[in-house]
Protein backbone atom coordinates (compact mmCIF):
# COMPACT_ATOMS: atom_id res chain seq x y z
CA UNK A 1 0.00 0.00 0.00
CA UNK A 2 2.86 2.71 0.31
CA UNK A 3 4.34 1.69 -2.39
CA UNK A 4 1.25 2.60 -4.14
CA UNK A 5 0.88 5.49 -2.46
CA UNK A 6 4.60 6.79 -3.00
CA UNK A 7 3.86 6.03 -6.91
CA UNK A 8 0.98 8.27 -6.83
CA UNK A 9 2.79 11.48 -4.84
CA UNK A 10 4.76 12.07 -7.73
CA UNK A 11 2.74 13.41 -11.17
CA UNK A 12 3.24 12.22 -14.17
CA UNK A 13 3.10 15.02 -16.82
CA UNK A 14 0.55 15.59 -18.44
CA UNK A 15 0.34 14.58 -22.88
CA UNK A 16 -0.42 17.95 -23.88
CA UNK A 17 1.97 19.38 -21.73
CA UNK A 18 4.84 16.80 -22.91
CA UNK A 19 3.54 17.70 -25.82
CA UNK A 20 3.98 21.67 -25.40
CA UNK A 21 7.31 21.27 -23.77
CA UNK A 22 8.80 19.78 -26.55
CA UNK A 23 7.56 21.62 -28.92
CA UNK A 24 8.68 24.74 -27.09
CA UNK A 25 12.28 22.87 -27.47
CA UNK A 26 12.14 22.29 -30.74
CA UNK A 27 11.31 25.68 -31.56
CA UNK A 28 14.12 27.34 -29.60
CA UNK A 29 16.96 24.73 -30.53
CA UNK A 30 15.53 25.69 -34.25
CA UNK A 31 15.40 29.55 -34.04
CA UNK A 32 19.40 29.31 -32.98
CA UNK A 33 20.76 27.25 -35.34
CA UNK A 34 21.25 27.75 -39.12
CA UNK A 35 18.88 25.40 -40.35
CA UNK A 36 15.63 28.10 -40.08
CA UNK A 37 17.34 30.43 -41.77
CA UNK A 38 18.42 28.54 -45.00
CA UNK A 39 14.47 27.11 -44.79
CA UNK A 40 13.88 31.03 -45.62
CA UNK A 41 15.91 30.90 -48.26
CA UNK A 42 14.46 27.90 -49.79
CA UNK A 43 11.34 29.47 -48.91
CA UNK A 44 11.77 32.62 -51.02
CA UNK A 45 12.34 30.75 -54.00
CA UNK A 46 8.52 31.27 -55.72
CA UNK A 47 9.50 34.54 -54.51
CA UNK A 48 12.35 35.09 -56.72
CA UNK A 49 11.43 33.39 -59.36
CA UNK A 50 8.00 35.80 -59.48
CA UNK A 51 10.73 39.09 -59.35
CA UNK A 52 12.32 37.46 -61.85
CA UNK A 53 9.27 36.92 -64.11
CA UNK A 54 7.91 40.14 -63.09
CA UNK A 55 10.38 41.94 -64.16
CA UNK A 56 10.52 40.31 -67.63
CA UNK A 57 6.87 41.01 -68.14
CA UNK A 58 5.99 37.64 -69.09
CA UNK A 59 2.28 36.29 -68.96
CA UNK A 60 1.51 34.82 -65.13
CA UNK A 61 1.26 31.15 -65.13
CA UNK A 62 0.59 30.57 -61.92
CA UNK A 63 0.59 26.73 -62.23
CA UNK A 64 4.91 27.51 -62.56
CA UNK A 65 5.21 28.93 -59.39
CA UNK A 66 2.90 26.01 -57.87
CA UNK A 67 5.52 23.54 -58.83
CA UNK A 68 8.33 25.40 -57.34
CA UNK A 69 6.04 25.55 -54.21
CA UNK A 70 5.59 21.62 -54.69
CA UNK A 71 9.21 21.25 -55.31
CA UNK A 72 9.43 22.87 -51.63
CA UNK A 73 7.67 20.21 -50.27
CA UNK A 74 10.44 17.79 -51.25
CA UNK A 75 13.09 19.80 -49.12
CA UNK A 76 11.86 21.55 -46.24
CA UNK A 77 9.98 19.03 -44.34
CA UNK A 78 12.80 16.98 -44.87
CA UNK A 79 14.91 19.53 -43.44
CA UNK A 80 13.13 20.34 -40.51
CA UNK A 81 10.79 17.50 -39.08
CA UNK A 82 13.61 14.10 -40.95
CA UNK A 83 16.62 16.14 -40.01
CA UNK A 84 15.15 17.36 -36.23
CA UNK A 85 13.92 13.38 -35.72
CA UNK A 86 16.28 11.64 -37.04
CA UNK A 87 19.04 14.02 -35.69
CA UNK A 88 17.58 13.11 -31.99
CA UNK A 89 17.47 9.70 -32.26
CA UNK A 90 20.62 9.31 -33.80
CA UNK A 91 22.54 11.45 -31.29
CA UNK A 92 21.26 9.86 -28.75
CA UNK A 93 19.62 12.70 -27.04
CA UNK A 94 16.32 10.74 -27.03
CA UNK A 95 17.82 9.04 -24.36
CA UNK A 96 16.77 12.02 -22.26
CA UNK A 97 13.44 11.41 -23.07
CA UNK A 98 12.87 7.74 -22.72
CA UNK A 99 14.02 7.65 -19.30
CA UNK A 100 11.43 10.33 -19.00
CA UNK A 101 7.63 9.82 -17.64
CA UNK A 102 6.21 10.28 -21.13
CA UNK A 103 4.15 8.52 -23.42
CA UNK A 104 7.05 8.02 -26.36
CA UNK A 105 4.53 8.68 -29.26
CA UNK A 106 4.13 12.75 -27.56
CA UNK A 107 7.99 13.02 -28.43
CA UNK A 108 7.57 12.46 -32.06
CA UNK A 109 4.08 14.37 -31.65
CA UNK A 110 5.53 17.78 -30.03
CA UNK A 111 8.91 17.70 -32.69
CA UNK A 112 5.46 17.48 -35.76
CA UNK A 113 3.29 20.45 -33.44
CA UNK A 114 6.38 22.39 -33.53
CA UNK A 115 7.92 22.21 -37.06
CA UNK A 116 4.65 21.27 -39.61
CA UNK A 117 3.07 24.44 -38.76
CA UNK A 118 6.72 26.29 -39.46
CA UNK A 119 6.86 23.99 -42.91
CA UNK A 120 3.28 25.27 -43.77
CA UNK A 121 3.95 29.34 -43.08
CA UNK A 122 7.22 28.74 -45.27
CA UNK A 123 5.49 27.38 -48.22
CA UNK A 124 2.50 28.86 -47.97
CA UNK A 125 3.91 31.93 -47.23
CA UNK A 126 6.07 31.62 -50.37
CA UNK A 127 3.46 30.64 -52.39
CA UNK A 128 1.38 33.90 -50.94
CA UNK A 129 4.38 36.14 -51.45
CA UNK A 130 5.41 35.05 -55.18
CA UNK A 131 1.56 34.74 -56.72
CA UNK A 132 0.84 38.78 -55.27
CA UNK A 133 3.91 39.19 -56.93
CA UNK A 134 3.03 38.33 -59.87
CA UNK A 135 -0.34 38.38 -60.67
CA UNK A 136 -0.78 41.23 -58.26
CA UNK A 137 -3.65 39.45 -57.01
CA UNK A 138 -4.28 36.79 -53.90
CA UNK A 139 -3.92 33.15 -54.54
CA UNK A 140 -6.74 31.29 -53.96
CA UNK A 141 -8.11 29.85 -50.48
CA UNK A 142 -7.94 26.45 -52.29
CA UNK A 143 -4.40 26.45 -53.41
CA UNK A 144 -3.32 27.48 -49.99
CA UNK A 145 -5.14 24.66 -48.53
CA UNK A 146 -3.69 22.20 -50.61
CA UNK A 147 -0.23 23.20 -50.11
CA UNK A 148 -1.35 23.26 -46.85
CA UNK A 149 -2.13 19.82 -46.92
CA UNK A 150 0.83 18.70 -48.77
CA UNK A 151 3.25 20.40 -46.05
CA UNK A 152 0.77 18.23 -43.28
CA UNK A 153 1.37 14.95 -45.59
CA UNK A 154 4.72 15.43 -46.65
CA UNK A 155 5.89 15.98 -42.51
CA UNK A 156 4.09 12.98 -41.33
CA UNK A 157 6.10 11.00 -44.55
CA UNK A 158 9.22 12.69 -43.21
CA UNK A 159 8.63 11.50 -39.23
CA UNK A 160 8.16 7.87 -40.77
CA UNK A 161 11.35 7.93 -42.71
CA UNK A 162 13.02 9.51 -40.12
CA UNK A 163 12.18 6.89 -37.59
CA UNK A 164 13.04 4.15 -39.47
CA UNK A 165 16.26 5.27 -40.83
CA UNK A 166 17.36 8.33 -38.63
CA UNK A 167 20.64 8.37 -39.65
CA UNK A 168 19.75 9.37 -43.16
CA UNK A 169 16.69 10.95 -42.41
CA UNK A 170 16.56 14.05 -43.91
CA UNK A 171 18.20 12.88 -47.21
CA UNK A 172 16.25 9.85 -47.49
CA UNK A 173 13.03 11.69 -47.20
CA UNK A 174 14.36 14.47 -50.07
CA UNK A 175 14.96 11.15 -52.31
CA UNK A 176 10.97 9.88 -51.78
CA UNK A 177 9.67 13.42 -52.28
CA UNK A 178 11.86 13.82 -55.70
CA UNK A 179 10.40 10.26 -56.63
CA UNK A 180 6.87 11.43 -55.37
CA UNK A 181 7.57 14.26 -57.80
CA UNK A 182 8.50 12.11 -61.02
CA UNK A 183 5.56 9.85 -60.09
CA UNK A 184 3.38 12.84 -59.71
CA UNK A 185 4.15 13.57 -62.95
CA UNK A 186 3.29 10.31 -64.95
CA UNK A 187 0.30 10.59 -67.26
CA UNK A 188 -1.08 7.36 -65.65
CA UNK A 189 -2.68 6.03 -62.34
CA UNK A 190 -0.12 6.20 -60.87
CA UNK A 191 0.55 9.34 -60.06
CA UNK A 192 -2.37 8.99 -57.56
CA UNK A 193 0.22 8.06 -54.90
CA UNK A 194 1.73 11.25 -55.09
CA UNK A 195 1.09 13.52 -52.69
CA UNK A 196 2.44 16.24 -54.59
CA UNK A 197 0.13 15.22 -57.28
CA UNK A 198 -2.80 15.28 -55.17
CA UNK A 199 -1.42 18.68 -53.78
CA UNK A 200 -2.03 19.96 -57.42
CA UNK A 201 -5.01 18.76 -58.15
CA UNK A 202 -6.72 19.80 -54.54
CA UNK A 203 -5.45 23.36 -55.44
CA UNK A 204 -7.34 22.70 -59.25
CA UNK A 205 -5.11 26.07 -61.00
CA UNK A 206 -6.77 25.07 -64.08
CA UNK A 207 -10.10 25.90 -62.72
CA UNK A 208 -11.56 22.41 -64.05
CA UNK A 209 -13.73 21.18 -61.95
CA UNK A 210 -12.29 18.28 -59.98
CA UNK A 211 -13.20 16.64 -56.37
CA UNK A 212 -12.15 17.26 -53.12
CA UNK A 213 -12.41 13.50 -51.44
CA UNK A 214 -9.83 11.51 -54.02
CA UNK A 215 -6.87 14.04 -53.39
CA UNK A 216 -7.91 14.34 -49.66
CA UNK A 217 -7.96 10.47 -48.86
CA UNK A 218 -5.03 9.86 -51.31
CA UNK A 219 -3.09 12.21 -48.70
CA UNK A 220 -4.43 10.65 -45.92
CA UNK A 221 -3.83 6.95 -46.57
CA UNK A 222 -0.32 7.94 -47.61
CA UNK A 223 1.04 9.70 -45.04
CA UNK A 224 -1.16 8.17 -42.52
CA UNK A 225 0.78 4.46 -43.14
CA UNK A 226 4.31 6.74 -43.15
CA UNK A 227 2.79 8.41 -39.91
CA UNK A 228 1.79 4.91 -38.29
CA UNK A 229 5.05 3.17 -39.30
CA UNK A 230 6.94 6.16 -37.17
CA UNK A 231 4.83 6.56 -34.23
CA UNK A 232 4.60 2.44 -34.08
CA UNK A 233 8.53 2.52 -34.59
CA UNK A 234 9.03 5.16 -31.89
CA UNK A 235 6.72 2.93 -29.41
CA UNK A 236 9.18 0.07 -29.55
CA UNK A 237 12.50 2.06 -29.94
CA UNK A 238 15.23 1.13 -27.55
CA UNK A 239 18.41 3.77 -26.78
CA UNK B 1 11.83 -3.59 0.30
CA UNK B 2 13.93 -4.20 -3.18
CA UNK B 3 13.95 -1.11 -4.86
CA UNK B 4 15.17 -2.95 -8.20
CA UNK B 5 14.54 -7.00 -8.62
CA UNK B 6 16.44 -8.68 -11.50
CA UNK B 7 15.24 -11.84 -12.47
CA UNK B 8 17.57 -14.02 -14.49
CA UNK B 9 17.18 -11.02 -16.76
CA UNK B 10 19.24 -11.02 -19.86
CA UNK B 11 19.53 -8.31 -22.83
CA UNK B 12 20.83 -8.42 -26.24
CA UNK B 13 20.99 -6.72 -29.36
CA UNK B 14 21.12 -8.95 -32.48
CA UNK B 15 23.91 -11.56 -31.62
CA UNK B 16 25.88 -8.86 -29.55
CA UNK B 17 25.32 -9.84 -25.70
CA UNK B 18 24.80 -7.12 -23.05
CA UNK B 19 23.59 -8.35 -20.05
CA UNK B 20 23.38 -12.47 -19.38
CA UNK B 21 21.05 -14.09 -17.03
CA UNK B 22 21.21 -11.31 -14.20
CA UNK B 23 19.31 -12.04 -11.25
CA UNK B 24 20.50 -9.29 -8.81
CA UNK B 25 18.81 -7.07 -6.12
CA UNK B 26 19.24 -3.47 -5.02
CA UNK B 27 18.10 -2.70 -1.29
CA UNK B 28 19.00 0.87 -1.80
CA UNK B 29 21.82 3.08 -0.44
CA UNK B 30 25.06 3.96 -2.99
CA UNK B 31 26.07 0.99 -5.18
CA UNK B 32 29.22 1.21 -7.35
CA UNK B 33 28.23 -0.79 -10.92
CA UNK B 34 31.81 -1.67 -11.64
CA UNK B 35 33.59 -3.07 -14.66
CA UNK B 36 35.38 -2.55 -18.37
CA UNK B 37 33.86 -0.78 -20.65
CA UNK B 38 31.80 -3.01 -22.75
CA UNK B 39 30.56 -4.77 -19.25
CA UNK B 40 26.90 -4.78 -19.61
CA UNK B 41 27.26 -1.36 -17.13
CA UNK B 42 25.32 1.00 -19.39
CA UNK B 43 22.86 -1.56 -20.77
CA UNK B 44 21.69 -2.86 -17.01
CA UNK B 45 21.63 0.88 -16.44
CA UNK B 46 19.19 1.81 -18.94
CA UNK B 47 17.08 -1.23 -18.67
CA UNK B 48 16.77 0.23 -15.39
CA UNK B 49 15.71 3.49 -16.47
CA UNK B 50 13.36 1.79 -18.80
CA UNK B 51 15.18 3.10 -21.78
CA UNK B 52 15.64 -0.92 -22.57
CA UNK B 53 13.63 -4.27 -21.96
CA UNK B 54 14.70 -6.90 -21.20
CA UNK B 55 14.94 -9.48 -24.54
CA UNK B 56 14.61 -12.53 -21.50
CA UNK B 57 13.79 -12.51 -17.79
CA UNK B 58 12.85 -9.79 -15.78
CA UNK B 59 13.68 -6.69 -14.38
CA UNK B 60 11.14 -4.28 -12.25
CA UNK B 61 11.65 -1.33 -10.42
CA UNK B 62 9.91 -0.61 -7.17
CA UNK B 63 7.98 -3.63 -8.40
CA UNK B 64 7.23 -2.46 -12.22
CA UNK B 65 8.53 -2.61 -15.01
CA UNK B 66 10.41 0.93 -15.92
CA UNK B 67 9.67 0.59 -19.73
CA UNK B 68 6.68 0.29 -19.51
CA UNK B 69 4.97 2.00 -16.24
CA UNK B 70 5.80 5.81 -16.77
CA UNK B 71 4.61 6.34 -12.83
CA UNK B 72 7.94 4.27 -11.87
CA UNK B 73 10.10 6.36 -14.19
CA UNK B 74 9.01 9.58 -12.67
CA UNK B 75 10.46 8.33 -9.79
CA UNK B 76 14.02 7.52 -11.70
CA UNK B 77 16.35 10.26 -12.57
CA UNK B 78 19.05 9.06 -15.32
CA UNK B 79 22.16 10.55 -16.48
CA UNK B 80 23.83 8.83 -19.78
CA UNK B 81 27.21 8.31 -20.20
CA UNK B 82 27.01 10.07 -23.66
CA UNK B 83 27.53 14.06 -23.89
CA UNK B 84 25.08 14.85 -26.16
CA UNK B 85 22.24 17.01 -25.39
CA UNK B 86 20.31 19.77 -26.46
CA UNK B 87 23.31 22.01 -26.63
CA UNK B 88 21.56 25.14 -28.09
CA UNK B 89 19.82 25.51 -24.83
CA UNK B 90 21.46 27.49 -21.85
CA UNK B 91 22.15 24.96 -18.94
CA UNK B 92 18.44 26.54 -17.26
CA UNK B 93 16.48 25.92 -20.13
CA UNK B 94 18.09 22.31 -20.39
CA UNK B 95 17.04 21.54 -16.52
CA UNK B 96 13.65 23.07 -16.39
CA UNK B 97 12.65 21.23 -20.02
CA UNK B 98 13.81 18.26 -18.72
CA UNK B 99 12.32 18.87 -15.10
CA UNK B 100 9.04 19.40 -17.04
CA UNK B 101 9.20 16.63 -18.98
CA UNK B 102 9.51 14.21 -15.18
CA UNK B 103 6.44 15.57 -14.22
CA UNK B 104 7.06 18.94 -12.30
CA UNK B 105 4.31 21.65 -13.07
CA UNK B 106 4.63 24.45 -14.92
CA UNK B 107 5.55 26.73 -12.25
CA UNK B 108 8.02 25.00 -10.08
CA UNK B 109 10.29 23.58 -13.07
CA UNK B 110 12.53 26.77 -13.36
CA UNK B 111 12.62 26.74 -9.74
CA UNK B 112 13.69 23.28 -9.44
CA UNK B 113 16.35 23.51 -12.42
CA UNK B 114 17.60 26.19 -10.19
CA UNK B 115 17.93 24.36 -7.01
CA UNK B 116 19.47 21.34 -8.85
CA UNK B 117 21.62 23.52 -10.95
CA UNK B 118 22.98 25.44 -7.93
CA UNK B 119 23.25 22.02 -6.02
CA UNK B 120 25.90 20.42 -8.63
CA UNK B 121 27.72 24.05 -8.43
CA UNK B 122 26.57 25.59 -11.47
CA UNK B 123 24.92 28.32 -10.35
CA UNK B 124 27.30 30.73 -11.93
CA UNK B 125 26.72 29.32 -15.22
CA UNK B 126 23.10 28.32 -15.80
CA UNK B 127 22.56 31.09 -18.26
CA UNK B 128 25.42 30.10 -20.56
CA UNK B 129 24.81 27.78 -23.54
CA UNK B 130 25.90 23.83 -23.03
CA UNK B 131 27.86 24.63 -26.17
CA UNK B 132 30.49 25.65 -24.59
CA UNK B 133 30.66 23.78 -21.78
CA UNK B 134 33.95 22.29 -20.68
CA UNK B 135 33.21 18.15 -20.08
CA UNK B 136 32.70 18.98 -16.13
CA UNK B 137 30.12 21.14 -16.72
CA UNK B 138 28.61 18.95 -18.73
CA UNK B 139 28.48 16.19 -16.25
CA UNK B 140 27.16 18.33 -14.16
CA UNK B 141 24.33 19.53 -16.05
CA UNK B 142 23.14 16.21 -16.97
CA UNK B 143 23.47 15.32 -12.74
CA UNK B 144 21.10 18.61 -12.51
CA UNK B 145 18.77 17.00 -15.04
CA UNK B 146 19.00 14.15 -13.01
CA UNK B 147 17.64 15.14 -9.84
CA UNK B 148 15.64 18.37 -10.91
CA UNK B 149 12.37 16.24 -10.87
CA UNK B 150 13.32 14.94 -6.82
CA UNK B 151 13.69 11.28 -8.20
CA UNK B 152 13.99 8.34 -5.57
CA UNK B 153 16.32 6.77 -7.33
CA UNK B 154 19.41 7.69 -9.55
CA UNK B 155 21.25 6.44 -12.29
CA UNK B 156 24.46 7.76 -12.98
CA UNK B 157 26.32 6.03 -16.04
CA UNK B 158 30.09 7.26 -15.61
CA UNK B 159 29.00 10.42 -13.94
CA UNK B 160 32.99 10.97 -13.63
CA UNK B 161 34.06 10.03 -17.05
CA UNK B 162 36.57 12.83 -18.49
CA UNK B 163 36.20 15.19 -15.58
CA UNK B 164 39.44 17.03 -14.09
CA UNK B 165 40.68 15.67 -10.44
CA UNK B 166 39.35 18.94 -8.95
CA UNK B 167 35.92 18.24 -10.48
CA UNK B 168 35.86 15.40 -9.97
CA UNK B 169 36.77 15.39 -5.99
CA UNK B 170 33.80 17.82 -6.11
CA UNK B 171 31.27 15.85 -7.70
CA UNK B 172 32.03 12.49 -6.00
CA UNK B 173 31.05 14.63 -2.97
CA UNK B 174 27.64 15.84 -4.07
CA UNK B 175 26.80 12.56 -5.14
CA UNK B 176 27.46 11.32 -1.75
CA UNK B 177 25.03 14.02 0.08
CA UNK B 178 22.97 12.92 -2.25
CA UNK B 179 23.33 9.45 -1.11
CA UNK B 180 23.00 10.91 2.45
CA UNK B 181 19.87 12.56 1.83
CA UNK B 182 18.30 9.13 1.27
CA UNK B 183 18.86 8.48 -2.06
CA UNK B 184 19.07 5.70 -3.79
CA UNK B 185 21.88 5.75 -6.20
CA UNK B 186 23.64 2.78 -8.67
CA UNK B 187 27.08 5.06 -9.89
CA UNK B 188 28.78 3.02 -13.29
CA UNK B 189 32.29 3.23 -13.88
CA UNK B 190 35.32 1.68 -15.49
CA UNK B 191 37.73 3.50 -13.01
CA UNK B 192 37.85 1.70 -10.01
CA UNK B 193 39.06 4.17 -7.46
CA UNK B 194 36.34 6.41 -8.66
CA UNK B 195 34.10 3.49 -7.38
CA UNK B 196 36.07 3.30 -4.10
CA UNK B 197 35.85 7.00 -3.28
CA UNK B 198 32.32 7.01 -3.61
CA UNK B 199 31.19 3.53 -1.76
CA UNK B 200 32.16 0.39 -0.72
CA UNK B 201 29.09 -1.30 -1.85
CA UNK B 202 29.57 -2.71 -5.24
CA UNK B 203 28.43 -5.11 -7.59
CA UNK B 204 31.27 -6.18 -10.43
CA UNK B 205 29.97 -6.63 -13.86
CA UNK B 206 31.89 -8.82 -16.42
CA UNK B 207 30.89 -9.92 -19.62
CA UNK B 208 27.35 -9.45 -19.32
CA UNK B 209 27.30 -11.16 -15.82
CA UNK B 210 26.95 -9.96 -12.14
CA UNK B 211 30.46 -11.49 -10.83
CA UNK B 212 30.65 -10.60 -7.64
CA UNK B 213 28.35 -8.28 -5.23
CA UNK B 214 28.46 -6.85 -2.08
CA UNK B 215 31.35 -4.95 0.10
CA UNK B 216 34.92 -4.61 -0.72
CA UNK B 217 35.95 -6.42 2.23
CA UNK B 218 33.02 -9.50 1.40
CA UNK B 219 34.49 -9.53 -2.28
CA UNK B 220 37.71 -9.81 -0.59
CA UNK B 221 36.90 -13.06 0.76
CA UNK B 222 35.86 -14.35 -2.84
CA UNK B 223 39.57 -13.26 -3.87
CA UNK B 224 40.98 -15.44 -1.22
CA UNK B 225 40.23 -17.93 -3.37
CA UNK B 226 42.61 -16.40 -5.81
CA UNK B 227 46.30 -15.77 -6.08
CA UNK B 228 47.06 -12.97 -3.62
CA UNK B 229 49.56 -10.29 -4.76
CA UNK B 230 52.47 -9.14 -2.10
CA UNK B 231 54.82 -6.71 -3.50
CA UNK B 232 58.32 -6.44 -1.36
CA UNK B 233 60.39 -3.45 -2.40
CA UNK B 234 63.53 -3.52 -0.94
CA UNK B 235 67.46 -4.18 -2.14
CA UNK B 236 67.94 -7.39 -2.50
CA UNK B 237 65.42 -8.85 -3.91
CA UNK B 238 66.87 -12.23 -5.31
CA UNK B 239 67.31 -12.77 -1.37
CA UNK B 240 63.81 -12.88 -0.74
CA UNK B 241 62.69 -14.90 -3.94
CA UNK B 242 65.49 -17.76 -3.19
CA UNK B 243 63.56 -17.78 0.50
CA UNK B 244 60.33 -18.19 -0.65
CA UNK B 245 60.42 -19.85 -4.33
CA UNK B 246 60.55 -23.60 -2.86
CA UNK B 247 57.32 -22.76 -1.10
CA UNK B 248 53.83 -24.64 -2.42
CA UNK B 249 51.85 -21.51 -1.62
CA UNK B 250 53.78 -19.02 -4.04
CA UNK B 251 52.11 -19.16 -7.20
CA UNK B 252 54.22 -17.06 -8.78
CA UNK B 253 57.40 -14.81 -8.54
CA UNK B 254 58.57 -12.02 -10.68
CA UNK B 255 60.30 -9.41 -10.38
CA UNK B 256 59.89 -5.38 -10.74
CA UNK B 257 62.68 -2.33 -10.46
CA UNK B 258 63.21 -2.21 -7.03
CA UNK B 259 61.51 -4.96 -5.45
CA UNK B 260 59.36 -8.43 -6.41
CA UNK B 261 55.86 -9.24 -6.77
CA UNK B 262 55.03 -12.54 -4.75
CA UNK B 263 51.42 -14.79 -6.01
CA UNK B 264 50.27 -16.79 -3.38
CA UNK B 265 47.53 -18.78 -1.63
CA UNK B 266 48.66 -18.55 2.05
CA UNK B 267 48.71 -14.57 2.70
CA UNK B 268 49.55 -15.04 6.46
CA UNK B 269 52.22 -18.14 5.76
CA UNK B 270 53.77 -15.78 3.29
CA UNK B 271 54.33 -12.55 4.92
CA UNK B 272 55.51 -14.50 7.96
CA UNK B 273 58.15 -16.09 5.99
CA UNK B 274 59.06 -12.93 3.84
CA UNK B 275 59.55 -11.20 7.43
CA UNK B 276 61.92 -13.96 8.37
CA UNK B 277 64.21 -13.88 5.14
CA UNK B 278 64.60 -10.13 5.16
CA UNK B 279 65.95 -10.72 8.93
CA UNK B 280 68.16 -13.52 8.27
CA UNK B 281 69.55 -12.21 4.76
CA UNK B 282 69.72 -8.55 6.30
CA UNK B 283 67.47 -7.03 3.60
CA UNK B 284 66.61 -3.20 3.64
CA UNK B 285 62.77 -3.07 3.01
CA UNK B 286 61.30 -0.13 1.71
CA UNK B 287 58.21 -1.03 0.87
CA UNK B 288 55.67 -3.82 1.74
CA UNK B 289 52.42 -3.92 -0.07
CA UNK B 290 49.54 -5.63 -1.13
CA UNK B 291 48.00 -4.56 -4.56
CA UNK B 292 45.01 -6.63 -3.68
CA UNK B 293 43.74 -3.50 -0.53
CA UNK B 294 42.79 -1.90 -3.51
CA UNK B 295 39.76 -2.25 -5.49
CA UNK B 296 41.87 -2.13 -8.48
CA UNK B 297 43.26 -5.00 -7.57
CA UNK B 298 39.59 -6.70 -6.34
CA UNK B 299 37.90 -6.11 -9.94
CA UNK B 300 41.50 -7.65 -11.66
CA UNK B 301 41.01 -10.65 -10.16
CA UNK B 302 37.46 -11.11 -10.20
CA UNK B 303 37.27 -10.27 -13.54
CA UNK B 304 40.56 -12.68 -14.22
CA UNK B 305 42.83 -9.94 -15.31
CA UNK B 306 45.20 -10.04 -12.29
CA UNK B 307 45.54 -13.71 -12.99
CA UNK B 308 46.75 -13.25 -16.18
CA UNK B 309 49.53 -11.06 -15.03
Amino acid sequence: MSEIRALNEKVVPTTLSTVLTLAGVTLTRLGRGKALWIGGLFAALPVAYAIGVHARHVAPSPDDLFKISLLLLALLPAMYVGASIGEEIEDRTSTYLWSRPIARWAVLAGKLCALTPLVIALVVGGWYAGIRIWTDAAPTAMSCAALAAGCVAASLIAAGIATVVPKHGMALTIGYMLVDLFIGALPFSLNQLSITNQANVLANLGGSPSGLVTPVIAMVVMSGLWAAVGFERIRRLEA
Amino acid sequence: MNIVVADNCSKWYGHVLGVSDVSWKLAGGIVGLLGPNGAGKSTLIKMMGGLLQPSRGSLTVYGQSPFHDVRVRRRIGYAPEHESTWDELSALELVTAMARLAGVPAGKADKAAKEALDQMGMASSMYRRVRGFSKGMRQRTKLATAIAHDPDFLLLDEPLTGVDPIARVDIVERIKRLGEAGKTIVVSSHVLYEIEALTSDIVVIYRGQVLAEGNVYEIRKLIDRHPHRIRVECDQPRVIAAALAPEDHVARLSFERGGLVLETRDPDRCYDQIAKAVIAGNVAVTALSSPDNNLGAVFEYLTGEGGRR
